[in-house]
């Protein structure tokens, strides 16, 4: 029996070892091609707009070709993190800004994770709100090419049915969903059963009502010096659910997913949307003749107090492992060049993080533009937070106090708590 | 007691049993062990290594991403205890699994009954109804999240036939959440259950329903005496695995309400994979999912004891 078990064990360690010899051969192959053609690798999270850049930016390097995956938020994260622990990420990542989701830059930049990009071109021309957001520890991370803004999205051909216009006051507001409650087509649709979906109009209130009064709350909260539960978020938490009920979102907000949310605000079933910019580009698929500009969501009755929540959304970094380091760095100056970053927000339906690209704003964002132009905005709430707890606490707390089993208070305890569990 | 002559008549009936050869078996109709060699290898590799190794984090305070972390003990187990999302979450896990174990089967059971029959269709009827259980969880999950939104078919198809009394916010509404995902399961399910019932009932000699029938027992004393012991095995098996994915249930419940509203709809897979990926706790993610997999062998294991003893006594 001995003598016929070794063998056979001898044969199998003998075919795993060339297994693995195997696949050691083909990736030492890949990483020695540097040669003839250059291969750069990237994961992106810009479904539907990194084609039209990899495209460009395989034409103004002949001979390279860029492999690239694409996928979803969540999908992203869970696939990101595993391949960097595992070191078999790719070369130029997309990387959230700020702190609070698991790829944002604080997060992967603090176990050392990312390239420092501080002495790149574009680095020292980013703006201030979009610094404290790409940076850690003063060092740059993130190629941030575009900002977001959050506001109320209105159909005008719903708009001009129903024969309102669009309010800019908090009174005007409350005003405008009765009459159009009253009219049968209620203000804003409100897909709350994504849970993302639910911040979103607190975000709008919460930028005026909180920031409108301190610009440094953010520093204050850091500091230890201030609380959600005893500051207007307070406010803008009790204005949210003022508009609640007085019927200013469709009927059973929890029931209603985020593509039925665009569904209801693309066909006019309700007057608009209150969503981030992102919206727009997804409303116009489901209605091709519609025409939907972002406004302002009023949170007070002095309409020169409104802020906006605008932010820069998910940019790239650059694998402090990188294969293909160079080439990285060609690619993300080639993503803040204006050519890569015009085309990335033209396709997303954003703006640009710089503003001398001469990229020409859509009409449906003149209003975003102006408020960033003149300074009115704020960063979205949860990149400063010190941890994703906070923000996934108000998510699922902002779902129960639609549904009845928490309440206002309650909620900004717990998010209090998780902010001062610190990072 | 009516069955008692018969059940001896079938015995007698059976053909004679060869008796046992009484000559050694010839020593090539039994595989040498190391044949299983490269199935077990590759299973340690893929499965066991990883898993033991896994196991490991339970007992760190790792995120996912930072090399740097430390050994914490039983810190993550203890701090389950502490957190009420783990507690209502385990709770759900068990409702959920109850409820679908019991629905299902039922189900399948009546499903398997119908089929059985002689009815004219019953072939594109097993077709149709086992359909549902080839469907990926994901696909028909997000189908029925938009069946059940309040504007969605199932609320129109209400209104439309009168009972309009009858539409509710099936996904939103926390009381009602996690039945819809109970409910969506079952749908799915329940036909996986009846092929299994359906081989069990096919393989009930149709002499001995005849005979009973000649004895003036009725339909259901018939399923009751004749066909559930011989189910017995089928029963045992269709239990087993609905328990086992009740418990671990975590495709439907994701897609079709991602926990919520709230927490309503937890269960203790999807706290694993909020904890892990969203919150970046992944020592107390692991610590969760070491927790899950001692509910499942306890669970499965206390059922295989209590059903073969069923079985044995059945048959």
């Amino acid at each position: 029996m001995k003598t016929r078990t070794l063998p056979v064990t001898v044969a199998a360690v003998t075919s795993m070892a060339v297994l693995a010899a195997c696949s050691g051969g083909t990736k030492a192959g890949t990483e020695s091609g540097s040669g003839g053609s250059k291969t750069l690798t990237v994961a992106s999270v810009d479904q539907g707009s990194i084609e039209d850049v990899v495209k460009a930016f395989e034409k103004a390097n002949p001979g390279v070709k860029v492999r690239y995956t694409t996928s979803g938020a969540d999908q992203y994260q869970q696939q990101i993190r595993t391949q960097l622990s595992s070191g078999t990420a790719p070369d130029v990542l997309s990387v959230w800004p700020g702190n609070g989701n698991p790829a944002a830059t604080y997060v992967l930049a603090k176990p050392g994770y990312l390239r420092d990009l501080s002495d790149r071109p574009w680095a020292a021309k980013l703006p201030d709100a979009m610094k404290s957001v790409a940076q850690y520890e003063g060092k740059t991370y993130n190629a941030v090419f575009g900002q977001n803004g959050i506001g109320a999205v209105y159909n005008e051909q719903a708009l001009k049915k129903a024969g309102l216009t669009a309010p800019d006051t908090w009174k005007d507001l409350l005003a405008f969903c009765k009459a159009a409650k009253a009219k049968g087509t209620p203000a804003f649709a409100l897909g709350n059963q994504d849970n993302w979906v639910t911040q979103l109009v607190l975000y709008a209130l919460v930028a005026t009502t909180v920031y409108g009064e301190d610009r440094d709350f953010d520093k204050k909260m850091q500091a230890g010096e201030v609380t959600f539960a005893k500051s207007s978020w307070a406010t803008a938490l009790d204005k949210y659910m003022t508009m609640e009920k007085t019927g200013c979102f469709q009927k059973n907000p929890l029931g209603t997913n985020y593509e039925a949310s665009q569904q209801l605000a693309a066909t006019g079933k309700t007057l608009g949307i209150v969503q981030g910019n992102w919206v727009i580009a997804l409303l116009q698929q489901k209605n091709p003749k519609g025409t939907f500009t972002l406004k302002a969501l009023p949170a007070t009755d002095d309409p020169a107090q409104t802020l906006v929540p605008a932010a820069a959304g998910a940019g790239y970094g650059v694998n402090a492992k990188a294969k293909n380091e160079e080439l990285a760095l060609k690619f993300v100056d080639f993503v803040m060049s204006a050519g890569g970053m015009n085309t990335f927000v033209k396709k997303q339906g954003g703006l640009p993080s710089l503003s001398d690209t001469g990229f020409a704003a859509d009409p449906s964002l003149a209003e975003l533009s102006e408020f960033i132009e003149s300074d009115r905005t704020v960063p979205f709430m949860d990149q400063l937070w010190p941890n994703p707890k906070v923000q996934q606490t108000m998510l699922s707390g902002l779902q129960e106090i639609f549904s009845g089993q928490s309440t206002p208070a309650k909620l900004l305890d717990e998010m209090d708590a998780d902010y001062k569990s610190g990072s | 007691m009516a069955l008692a002559p018969h059940k001896r008549l079938v015995d007698k009936d059976r053909p004679p049993v060869a008796a046992p050869d009484p000559r050694p078996r010839p020593a090539r109709t039994a595989p040498p062990w190391w044949f299983a060699l490269p199935a077990m290898l590759l299973f340690a590799f893929v499965v066991l290594v990883p898993s033991v190794r896994g196991v490991y984090y339970a007992f760190t305070d790792w995120d996912g991403l930072d090399p740097d972390f430390s050994f914490v003990g039983l810190d993550n187990f203890a701090a389950m205890l502490d957190d009420p999302d783990a507690k209502q979450a385990v709770w759900h896990t068990l409702l959920i699994a109850v409820a679908i174990t019991v629905v299902q089967n039922a189900v399948g059971l009546l499903l398997a009954l119908g089929v059985n029959s002689a009815i004219k269709s019953r072939n594109l009827l097993r077709v149709f109804l086992f359909a549902p259980a080839v469907i990926t969880p994901i696909v028909t999950a997000y189908l029925w999240r938009n069946l059940l939104g309040p504007d969605g078919a199932v609320n129109s198809l209400f209104g439309a036939v009168g009972l309009g009394g009858w539409r509710q916010d099936w996904l939103g509404d926390p009381e009602l959440a996690l039945w819809s995902v109970v409910g969506v399961t079952v749908w799915q399910y329940a036909g996986y259950s009846m092929v299994i019932f359906l081989a069990g009932l096919q393989s009930v000699p149709k002499e001995i329903h005849e005979a009973a029938s000649m004895d003036g027992a009725g339909p259901v004393r018939r399923f009751w005496s004749v066909t559930r012991p011989l189910l017995a095995p089928a029963l045992t098996i269709n239990l087993m695995l609905s328990i086992i994915g009740g418990i671990k249930l975590f495709d439907q419940v994701y897609a079709l309400t991602g926990g919520g509203p709230g927490h309503a709809t937890d269960t203790i897979s999807t706290l694993i994979y909020k904890d892990a990926f969203t919150l970046g706790e992944f020592g107390y993610s692991i610590a969760l999912a070491v927790v899950l997999t001692i509910i499942v062998a306890v669970v499965s294991a206390g059922q295989y004891a209590a059903l073969s003893r069923n079985e044995r006594a059945a048959s």
